[in-house]
């Protein structure tokens, strides 16, 4: 019933991409959409969507599997689209019909903004795809350790983001399971009117609240007895080290937005 | 009157690169007012299996039938199978949710639409068929001991009065008295109700005992069908699939490799007495 939900999933795979250092991935990431608003003409999207597949290609995921993750938010993206198509003002007039209205400016506001958002999208799932959580949340304490200084408690946040995601299956499991009991028990979650619906929801929450402290509960003292006590002095079994590929990767970014300034200015010359 | 399986093939993540088969083209028949012993390791589809027994779960190939009718017909009515067979989950006590002990077992027939006298017919009557006496009914559910939850939430099941009672490992995680108190209550059930029971567990210990046939399962497949003192002398078998037989059949068969001429058929611990002593007096 729950299975189909993606969110922040893994795709086990042996690519470049998988290995590349979490740091590097994390940075990419963030770069590439703060790219993707700065740089909103068609040599940046033009350039945005072939860094995307190239990247694709070089993580090995099946692409179909990757378009999947837009179901979540075709509605979204649909209606982005048409509220620019349709309310855009501009002067060239292509369509007119009534009140409808459509203008050269309204389309491309519409295709740009359905496109960063694919973009967006998709680029920040091949990110997950691509990372395990546990190494995730690793890169992020890691690469955000200097906010330390600032009286940021990064260990704590990254320690509650990898425990949060780790229970996310587990929830997910237990909600399957007691759906499937209290269906045993005779609520039909299928049919009824949207009250009895939200009604039957009681004998599923309750339950799982009671189940989610319960889990909290048996970490906590699991985490006590091996004598966790947060961040400080505490080191790392595997810890991160860049390698020749990172470094690489990193190089790659720099040339990505060296091309992006250099296409947009050369366009800027041009119009 | 009986479930009947015919060919049922269970997969998991069908189309995905992690698709696996749970259950292997099983084909058997379950009759009215047996004791049946479903047994096998972690991950050998017992779950799977029982939740295809209400509906739960659909077969990807393979049909049941209860009572003769298919319950796969576009008109057959689920709600009505799943008042008819009565499915506790492991840890049912995990599923408790009102906020005294007889609410929550009246849950059930309330669901069927019985009238309000009946549904507390019904549930006094299963919180005393399990054991929980009157001082417990407006207490909490989790102001109980793990056992006596347990309990309460098998009569939220037996409240609903099924035709077929499935427990999933009704005794994980209970001590030996709270095993052997919940393991008798099931019997009586059995002997005084006459319903049909499918115990699931992957203790032989505590299945050799009340089950009049046996099922062993194992990846998927049912691997051995019969009654306990026809299945326990292939302990070798049992074993080769990460199992173990119950002790009285090792100290049995041991006797017998010694020497002694003693049943190895036999699981229930009077009998072996009876039985190992016949022998010692005609040694001595």
């Amino acid at each position: 019933m729950l299975r189909d939900i993606t969110i922040g999933q893994y795709y086990r795979e042996e690519s470049v991409i998988h290995r590349l250092d979490p740091r590097v991935k994390l940075a990419g990431t963030f770069i590439y959409i703060i790219l993707l608003f700065i740089f909103d003409n068609i040599w940046g999207y033009a350039l945005a969507t072939l860094a995307f597949a190239v990247v694709v290609k070089a993580s090995r995921i099946p692409l179909k599997f990757i378009l999947k993750g837009l179901r979540p938010i075709l509605f979204l993206l649909l209606l982005t689209v048409f509220f620019n198509m349709f309310f855009v003002t501009g002067t060239h007039v292509i369509l007119q019909y009534g009140i409808i209205r459509i203008t050269w400016e309204g389309l491309k506001s519409a295709a740009f903004m359905g496109i960063r958002l694919i973009l967006l999208i998709l680029g920040s799932s091949l990110m997950t795809y691509t990372t395990t959580p546990n190494h995730l949340t690793d890169g992020l304490e890691k690469g955000l350790n200097w906010m330390n200084k600032f009286k940021v408690p990064i260990h704590e946040i990254a320690m509650m983001m990898s425990i949060a995601l780790r229970f996310i299956p587990i929830l997910l499991e237990e909600t399957d399971i007691i759906m499937k009991a209290q269906s045993a028990r005779g609520v039909d979650f299928e049919h009824g009117r949207v009250w009895t619906r939200a009604k039957n929801m009681v004998p599923i929450l309750v339950p799982l609240f009671i189940s989610a402290f319960r889990r909290a509960n048996d970490l906590a003292r699991a985490m006590e007895a091996r004598c966790y006590r947060g961040g400080e002095g505490r080191t790392k079994m595997k810890p991160l080290v860049y390698a020749r590929r990172d470094r690489a990767a990193y190089l790659l970014v720099v040339v990505y937005i060296a091309l992006l300034i250099a296409g947009d200015r050369t366009l800027a010359y041009f119009l | 009157m009986s479930i009947v399986l015919d060919k049922v093939s269970h997969i998991y993540d069908l189309g995905t690169a992690n698709e696996r088969f749970a259950l292997k083209d099983i084909s058997l028949q379950i009759k009215d007012g047996e004791f049946i012993g479903l047994i096998g390791h972690t991950g050998s589809g017992k779950s799977t299996l029982v939740q295809h027994l209400n509906g739960l779960l659909k077969a990807n190939y393979g049909t049941v039938y209860y009572n003769g009718e298919d319950i796969y017909a576009k008109d057959y009515s689920m709600k009505k199978l799943r008042q008819k067979v009565g499915l506790v989950f492991q840890y049912p006590e995990h599923q408790l949710f009102e906020t005294t002990v007889i609410k929550d077992v009246k849950f059930g027939p309330k669901n069927m639409g019985l009238p309000q006298l009946e549904v507390d017919m019904r549930a006094f009557e299963a919180l005393k068929q399990v054991g929980i006496g009157d001082d417990l009914l407006d207490a909490s559910p989790f102001e109980l001991s793990g056992g006596q939850r347990r309990r309460v939430a098998i009569a939220g099941i037996l409240a609903m009065q099924p035709e077929v009672l499935i427990l999933d490992e009704p005794t994980a995680g209970l001590d030996p008295k709270g095993r052997e108190e919940i393991l008798e209550q099931i019997a009586r059930l059995h002997k005084e109700r006459n319903i049909t029971i499918i115990l699931v567990s992957h203790s032989m210990e505590d299945v050799a005992k009340y089950a009049q046939r046996l099922l062993v399962m194992n990846r998927g497949r049912v691997v051995l069908d019969g009654a306990p003192q026809d299945i326990f002398p292939h302990y070798e078998e049992i074993e080769k699939i990460g199992l173990a037989a119950p002790q009285i059949t090792y100290v049995m068969q041991s006797l017998k490799e010694a020497g002694l001429p003693v049943d190895t058929s036999i699981t229930d611990l009077e009998q072996a007495v009876e039985n190992i002593c016949r022998y010692t007096k005609n040694v001595n």
